[in-house]
């Protein structure tokens, strides 16, 4: 029993569920509107699209790699599905459509992370300009209109399952099968070892490469039908759709126990991440301090996070005489 | 071995340089002549100048991605000081005072909080913006003095270079010879070969690297001064992604991403290459939009080249060596 | 566990040339199931590139190997592990937030149906360290685990993949004489379960404690093969070297002069306490003691590395502050440090930049530094040190460790130090650059600098230090004058066997 409660503590995802708890109280006490069932809608509906993102984006960074371009994809998938609808085709052709986007961009980053051993923050920083410049050249200045988006698609954007709005949904349960598969799935687990030691991965016999590559490709697929999930949220898109996506993402990730350093860190936390992100944003909101200071608050907060991981880090090591030479 | 890759990279990213300008003339008709270099200098000028600090912070072995916020928060506080009742000189050292404290903020979080710079960079760069934006509101600062006004659009009395001309190639130069022939420079490759090899060497490892951020913060801060008087306004948008032209310069002039490797004069021939192609692809009325996808392209080449080039080279020979 | 059994392994004649360098040139290596066996060499012999060689690392260019009576097929690790053979190297890899189950099953978790069962991982993995007679706990994350218990686990996972023969590369250079029994143990474990072991070491005391054959290798062929009772350490060691070895600690009289160094209660949390000892000019002061007993520590404390929290460290009566390198070397201390590798020099930098790097002040005029300079000191102090290469240009990682060594020394030699501290200074090293070391410590003592060594060769601190200074677990215990050291009573106060 003893141990089952030690356990219990060391679990990563410890703080900032409590640190989520507590944001949830000082927000509610601030308005009482909070606590309601629309305060819960506002929350887990303006958190979808960044926790999608951050499911996806978990398993590079345990990897020890970074994949920067998943605004720009999400973006442009999100205008294309929109163009695509409106120019007469199915709800199923503009999905693929966003898929392949997707694939192709996601393709891209692991061919050169994977197979050319390339830096991927490098890399995507150079795909995330890419993307955009095409994107930006495609769309031009039009914008995406409420009667061009999908019929599905707006559904899932207005409305609830019992009371749980579908776009949080779709997060959640993305959240779970990862979740799962990241725990259960053997060649999942190989994504833990290269990011924990990368020489002894390779040298043990793991396919560092595909796995590296797949982990790219499937973030970069996640990015782009997700596309569908920023469309429905804010039934719109234009050529800034997405633009800064990146660093939100890599800070929910970050604050959820999901290590910089790679290894360390579940899709649950950094859902939770995000969960406490959004949470903030609105305590923010709520406490009248003008959106100006929400980009401003956002990069304090993910210092804030690494400084605590590397505190807490640095805490671990043993210090003891007879210790390491 | 490394050293001749570098001594190539070098000559290639000459060649490239000379190449794009002969490509050019031929495009255009009003590309080779001296107005549009002037008109060149002047649009790099910026990315120039912060990349010659951010070579060596790459050299060193770590990065800032915050550099363009930098500029912008610069502009911002010469703005924001200006229009609350500031002479403009006072502005000027104001904001470059600002530059130097977002680096030392940024090299403080990295050698002694012992944050790694990728992440910290990126949580400074939406702060750092942030606060432009709590300084200026949304709207930009547009009545700066007329004496210093013209100092962002007229050249050296005489000659066809633009006053940035002037801050640009001091700057160049310094750097180039601090780099390559003195102390500081050996000491930045040291610490980017092997930081622990530096400390046991007796090189104050963490003290430089607080010295190298706050350097590329005071750079980006002489960039941001250069910008606000090129537009002749301070806004609090302004040279977004310019981090992107910084870094993808400096990798495209053979400084390893890896850190350890690199020539300042590489850099330099590859902010006048990225100069020359945005000159060539405006000429032949290329949207905006070109660009980033050029830069993100540039980018992308100098990682991939490099990498193709190793992995020829360890097809033809054995990666062992003899042991003396 | 005679020639009458049929061999696990038999390598005959094998050959590999890498470049234009013969590494092997007629290895043999007969392994039967059931022993311990000793692969003994030189730096340089071609002892590694035959274990890269069966660890599935590259293939051999001629010559055969024979596993379990099948042809071995090499050149690929997996395949090697999947054969039956482990390597366990001298600093284990393991990865530091999976949990040592993990870390034994990687890659081969265990499995119900398609999805992984922790519990069963689990509890095989504290199986198998029950049977080596180790207490370690299979949920716990590998970070933060000493080398020692990290080679356990890498011998748990050799077991756990049924392999045959399990070699182990300097296993017990960092490990403590407690951890060096304890690993002793799991390799007899080992050989009564028939498995092959090889044992690649320096120490020849353990080599015959420990090993029931031997073989040595020489300029990349197996020179000798016998069992260990036929052998002693003199004819294992003229097979190595292929001449007789002079004296290998020539200590020279030194005149002894003032107190250079003066440590005063010197301490740092967790790593050492009340520590006090002095150094004087053209003296040689012995740190010996068990791995772990923070020698290595103090040293890097005294040098600016680390900082202290007690105590003072003063340098002909200027103190110094603490956690300051840059200013250390100043005043005049060096510190050649133990891992040459990692802290002693810049592998992809040339010679003469590495050699150059602590004289950079000295070298500017006006600021700049001009590389010919650079080069000239290095050439300089090359010849002083009789270090071999092609040319200044040439990066470092092309020179053997005996001459990487030359460069780290040359270094510090170059600042004219009023302190040099050397730890674990002819560590991997071959024998005749030991001994040419070795005199160059003398000299330097007889030039009057003072010399704080740090060994975990006894031989060697007792050969070359004028006193010893014995450390235990972050304390000193004991100080014995040159004359009057044994190793019986050094290694009695280091273990705390007896009290002095």
């Amino acid at each position: 029993m003893k141990s089952l409660v030690t356990r219990f503590f060391r679990v990563r995802e410890l703080p900032v569920f409590i640190a989520l708890v507590i944001v949830v109280f000082i927000t509610g006490s601030a308005n009482p509107q909070f606590f309601t069932l629309s305060g819960f809608q506002d929350v887990t509906l303006g958190v979808a699209v960044v926790a999608v993102l951050a499911v996806a984006q978990t398993l590079v960074i345990v990897m020890k790699h970074i994949d920067l371009s998943v605004g720009s994809t999400i973006g442009f998938s999100a205008y294309l599905i929109g163009d695509a609808s409106s120019k007469g085709h199915g709800f199923w052709y503009c999905m693929g459509l966003a898929l392949a986007l997707g694939l192709a961009v996601g393709a891209a980053n692991g061919f050169m992370v994977a197979y050319l051993k390339l830096p991927s923050l490098v890399v995507t920083l150079g795909t995330l300009y890419i993307v955009r410049g095409v994107f930006n050249e495609v769309a031009g200045g039009n914008t995406i209109t409420e009667d061009m988006v999908p019929g599905p698609i707006n559904f899932m954007g207005l409305n609830t399952f019992f009371g749980i709005p579908y776009l949080f949904l779709v997060a959640f349960v993305l959240m779970l099968v990862v979740g799962f598969v990241m725990k259960r799935i053997r060649s999942a687990r190989d994504l833990y070892a290269i990011g924990s030691n990368l020489l002894a991965a390779e040298l043990g016999g793991i396919p560092v490469a595909r796995r590296v590559f797949l982990a790219f490709l499937a973030t970069g697929a996640v990015s782009g039908l997700a596309g569908a999930v920023l469309l429905a949220r804010f039934n719109t898109a234009a050529a800034n759709s997405g633009n800064g996506l990146e660093l939100s993402v890599v800070a929910a990730c970050v604050v959820g126990g999901v290590a910089i350093a790679g290894g360390i860190g579940t899709v649950y936390g950094a859902v939770i991440g995000a969960i406490l992100l959004q949470a903030i944003t609105m305590a923010l909101g709520a406490l009248g301090i003008p959106q100006f200071w929400q980009l401003a608050v956002n990069g304090t907060l993910l210092i804030a996070a690494i400084s605590l991981d590397r505190y807490l880090s640095t805490r671990v090591k043993p210090t003891s005489i007879m210790g390491a030479k | 071995m490394k050293k001749k890759y570098t001594f190539g990279w070098d000559q290639g990213v000459t060649a490239f340089l000379a190449i794009t300008v002969v490509v050019g003339s031929f495009v255009s008709e009003y590309f080779a002549n001296f107005d549009n270099l002037s008109f060149v200098i002047q649009d790099i000028a910026e990315i120039a100048i912060i990349a010659l600090a951010m070579t060596y912070l790459i050299i060193a072995g770590e990065i800032d991605l915050s550099v363009a916020s930098i500029l912008s928060l610069t502009s911002a506080t010469i703005g924001f000081l200006f229009r609350n009742g500031t002479s403009f000189e006072m502005a000027i050292v104001g904001g470059l005072l600002v530059g130097l404290l977002c680096g030392l903020l940024n090299g403080y979080l990295v050698t002694v909080v012992g944050l790694p710079s990728l992440a910290v960079t990126i949580g400074t760069l939406a702060l750092f913006r942030g606060l432009c934006y709590a300084l200026l509101g949304n709207e930009p600062v547009n009545e700066l003095p007329e004496n210093w006004i013209v100092l962002g659009y007229e050249n050296i009395p005489g000659t066809f270079l633009p006053w940035s001309t002037i801050p640009l190639a001091i700057l160049a130069a310094i750097a180039w010879i601090v780099l390559h022939y003195t102390r500081i420079g050996r000491w930045t490759f040291a610490i980017g070969i092997n930081p622990e090899a530096a400390k046991f060497s007796g090189i104050p490892v963490a003290r430089m690297k607080l010295g190298l951020f706050a350097m590329t913060g005071l750079m980006s801060g002489v960039a941001g001064v250069v910008y606000t008087l090129r537009f002749a306004s301070a806004s609090p948008d302004g040279a977004v992604g310019f981090e992107l032209s910084v870094i993808a310069a400096v990798l495209f002039g053979g400084v390893a991403i890896a850190g350890g490797i690199g020539t300042l004069w590489g850099v330099l021939a590859a902010v006048l290459s990225l100069g020359a192609i945005r000159s060539v692809l405006q000429l032949i009325d290329f949207s905006a939009n070109a660009l980033l996808v050029v830069s993100g392209a540039l980018l992308l080449i100098s990682v991939v080249v490099p990498r193709a080039i190793e992995i020829y080279q360890s097809r033809r020979k054995s990666a062992f060596v003899t042991k003396i | 566990m005679v020639a009458t059994q049929t061999p696990i392994l038999e390598m005959r004649g094998a050959k590999k040339a890498f470049g234009g360098v013969q590494a092997l040139t007629g290895a043999d290596l007969t392994l039967y199931p059931g022993e311990i066996h000793a692969l003994l060499g030189e730096n340089g012999a071609g002892k590694s590139t035959l274990l890269k060689a069966l660890a599935g690392v590259h293939k051999i260019d001629a010559g055969s190997i024979t596993l379990n009576g099948k042809t071995f097929e090499q050149g690929s690790t997996r395949r090697a592990g999947e054969q039956g053979i482990a390597v366990i190297y001298q600093e284990p890899s393991l990865f530091p937030d999976l949990t040592l189950a993990e870390n034994v099953f990687v890659g081969r978790q265990l499995r119900s149906g398609f999805t992984v069962n922790w519990k069963a991982m689990e509890e095989e993995t504290n199986k198998l360290f029950q049977q080596l007679g180790v207490k370690l706990d299979g949920t716990r994350t590998a970070r933060g685990l000493s080398i020692a218990d990290q080679q356990i686990v890498e011998i748990a996972k050799a077991l756990s993949t049924k392999a045959t023969v399990i070699v182990m590369d300097e296993p017990t250079a960092a490990l403590s004489s407690k951890e060096v029994d304890r690993l002793f143990q799991v390799a007899r474990n080992l050989e009564a379960q028939n498995c092959a072991v090889v044992f690649v070491s320096h120490r020849l005391d353990e080599v015959f404690a420990l090993c029931s054959r031997i073989t040595v290798m020489r300029d990349g062929a197996t020179v000798g093969t016998a069992p260990t009772k036929e052998m002693t350490e003199q004819s294992v060691i003229k097979l190595m070297v292929g001449r007789e070895v002079s004296e290998l600690y020539p200590k020279l009289e030194a005149k002894i002069g003032d107190v250079v160094l003066k440590v005063e209660g010197l301490g740092l949390a967790g790593q050492f306490e009340d520590i006090s000892f002095e150094v004087r000019a053209g003296e040689i002061v012995g740190l010996a003691g068990l791995v772990g007993s923070g020698r290595s520590e103090i040293v890097r404390a005294v040098f600016g590395v680390d900082k202290f929290d007690k105590g003072t460290v003063t340098l002909n009566g200027k103190k110094l502050k603490p956690g300051n390198p840059s200013a250390q070397m100043v005043s005049g201390v060096a510190l050649v440090p133990e891992d040459r590798r990692q802290q002693g020099l810049f592998m992809s930098s040339s010679i003469d930049k590495n050699s150059a790097v602590t004289m950079l002040k000295k070298l500017s005029k006006f600021f700049i530094i001009r590389q010919k300079n650079e080069s000239k000191l290095a050439t300089e102090w090359g010849q002083k040190l009789s270090l071999k290469y092609a040319t200044g240009h040439d990066p470092v990682d092309r020179l053997s460790g005996g001459n990487q060594q030359k460069v780290v020394i040359a270094k510090w030699l170059a600042t004219n130090p009023k302190l040099l501290i050397v730890d674990e200074p002819t560590r991997g090293i071959d024998v005749g650059t030991k001994a040419e070391v070795h005199r160059l410590l003398s000299t330097k003592a007889q030039d009057g600098v003072a010399i704080l060594i740090v060994s975990s060769e006894l031989p060697e601190v007792m050969g070359m230090a004028d006193r010893i200074l014995v450390m235990r677990e972050g304390r000193m215990v004991g100080q014995f004058d040159r004359h009057a050291a044994t190793p019986e009573k050094i290694i009695s106060v280091a273990t705390g066997a007896a009290p002095v």
